[in-house]
């Protein structure tokens, strides 16, 4: 094929260079999406519990991800801050997933139980007061909004049609067990739950 | 692992792939001898465009990456479930990097292990790598400096909830702490009299009423406070005489805390640190100077 039978071809063109452009992706990223190590949960991997769940939307709706990240690298000096690396089975859960590229912050892929609730409250309120160098703002106005509780259920029951492995029991409990919650309740109850099933001891 | 239909996906459209950059390259890079000026047919203003074949310098540049990626997809996974010449694996290097610096930490450690805390706490060299986990590790409650904020305490001062001792130090590091102050369910009017009576104890003015009705009130934290309210380490319950306080010095702030109770808990770091670093950052604070 002579190349000038393409460059007269506005649609041929078209279709090569999408073919050409396309060829990596077939290649790293099809498969990917049915590789069971991707796709399959970690052992001790569930899906977000409602409040959790409720507070995860808390952390996308404030930006939190535009300065934190939550993808443990799997470098030593990432590991002696932060924890293990996080792999792909952890967050099959996340849609979408919060790996995040930038840190202003620090990353949060293991933040659950590091520290307290009343660390984690007085902090979102005003960072300074327990780091004076922190550059952080603070989110106060999610004390005094409100987790809507039928809305948790709803999005629980679509995320289940999707394939998360909820009961029904827990689904039909969302509501109530979200109902009158604070936002601020709900981004608690999520950041202490990042990491834990895969927070095991530190690599030295 | 990838199944093998997957893998003979990714393997034939990678070497379909190179095969036709191979292609295009031999297809458009034959020579037309140095004098045919070969043109495109195109003119503007009477200027003409070449055909010319790639410069060669480019050419080889394609060359050198399709040479580079046949050793690259032999030497390392890429193909496919084909593991590589070298047997390479993110997690292998990750694991061979963490063991690396274990054996550098080990052997680094190894030069304060006949030292006793105290004696750590007064080598510039172990006090400089406890800073670094301090600020790493605690600061983020406790403050840069172990200036501690309000409900998370000052490791500089005199005031110890559960003592000073280098191993009740590193006990608190190693399981943490959980302190508890219930909430006492008092009416209000007796709150806000407890609330001023505290503030006695620790040297504040109040009023004779306070005195005597606070007295009788203060009977039920004694338990914990102790009669003269002096606090008791083994629980974690703070001495109230001290004028240091952790939740504030206000009235309302202390109304606050009578009213609803409070927990302190200090997380355990025994998983997330080696007995080498909590020896160290024992001795740091102790280096702190809190007595």
């Amino acid at each position: 094929m002579k190349h000038e039978t393409i460059e007269k071809n506005t649609g041929l063109m078209g279709v090569l260079i999408a073919l050409v452009i396309s060829v990596a992706g077939f290649a790293e990223i099809v498969p990917l999406m049915f590789q069971a190590q991707t796709t399959q949960p970690m052992e001790g991997i569930e899906p977000f519990p409602a409040l959790q769940l409720a507070g995860r939307d808390v952390y996308v709706k404030e930006g939190c991800y535009n300065c934190h990240s939550q993808m443990v690298r799997p470098f030593v000096s990432e590991s002696l801050r932060y924890g293990p690396p996080v792999e792909a089975g952890e967050t099959v859960y996340g849609r979408p997933f919060q790996w995040g590229s930038k840190r202003t912050g620090p990353d949060l892929a293991r933040v659950g139980g590091r520290y307290t609730d009343e660390w984690h409250l007085a902090h979102l309120i005003n960072p300074r007061d327990l780091v004076p160098e922190s550059n952080m703002p603070g989110y106060p106005w999610l004390l005094d909004k409100y987790v809507d509780g039928e809305l948790v259920e709803r999005k629980m029951r679509t995320l289940k049609w999707l394939g998360h492995p909820y009961s029904d029991a827990q689904i039909d409990e969302a509501a109530s067990v979200t109902e009158g919650a604070s936002e601020m309740e709900a981004l608690i109850a999520y950041l202490q739950y990042l990491g834990l099933a895969n927070n095991g001891r530190r690599q030295q | 692992m990838m199944t093998d239909g997957w893998s003979w996906f990714v393997i034939i459209l990678v070497t379909l792939n190179i095969l036709a950059m191979v292609w295009l390259l031999l297809a458009t890079s034959k020579s037309k001898g140095a004098d045919e000026a070969d043109t495109t047919g195109h003119t503007w203003d009477g200027i003409k465009e070449y055909n010319n074949p790639l410069p060669r310098w480019w050419l080889w540049l394609f060359v050198i990456t399709i040479v580079f990626s046949v050793v690259y997809l032999y030497l390392y996974p890429g193909m496919g479930s084909f593991k590589g010449s070298l047997d390479w694996t993110q997690s292998s290097q990750y694991e061979q990097e963490v063991a690396l610096n274990r054996a550098k930490q080990d052997a680094y450690f190894a030069e304060f292990a006949d030292l006793s805390i105290s004696e750590l706490a007064e080598n510039d060299k172990a006090m400089a790598t406890g800073r670094r986990l301090f600020l790493n590790n605690c600061a983020t409650c406790h403050g840069s400096n172990g200036q501690g904020a309000k409900g998370f305490p000052n490791l500089r001062d005199d005031d110890w909830l559960y003592g000073d001792s280098p191993q009740t130090i590193v006990q608190t590091l190693n399981n943490g702490r959980a302190g508890l102050m219930p909430d006492l369910g008092l009416p209000n009017s007796s709150v806000a009299i407890l609330a001023r009576y505290v503030q006695g104890l620790a040297g504040q003015e109040v009023t004779e009423h306070v005195q005597q009705k606070g007295k009788s009130l203060f009977a039920v934290c004694t338990s914990c406070h102790g009669p003269e309210g002096k606090g008791n380490q083994a629980l974690g319950a703070p001495n109230l005489t001290d004028n240091i306080w952790l939740y504030g010095s206000t009235a309302q702030e202390i109304e606050v805390i009578l009213a609803n109770g409070v927990q302190g808990n200090m997380p355990s770091f025994n998983t997330l640190l080696s007995q080498n670093e909590i020896k160290l950052l024992a001795a740091y604070v102790v280096s702190l100077g809190g007595g």
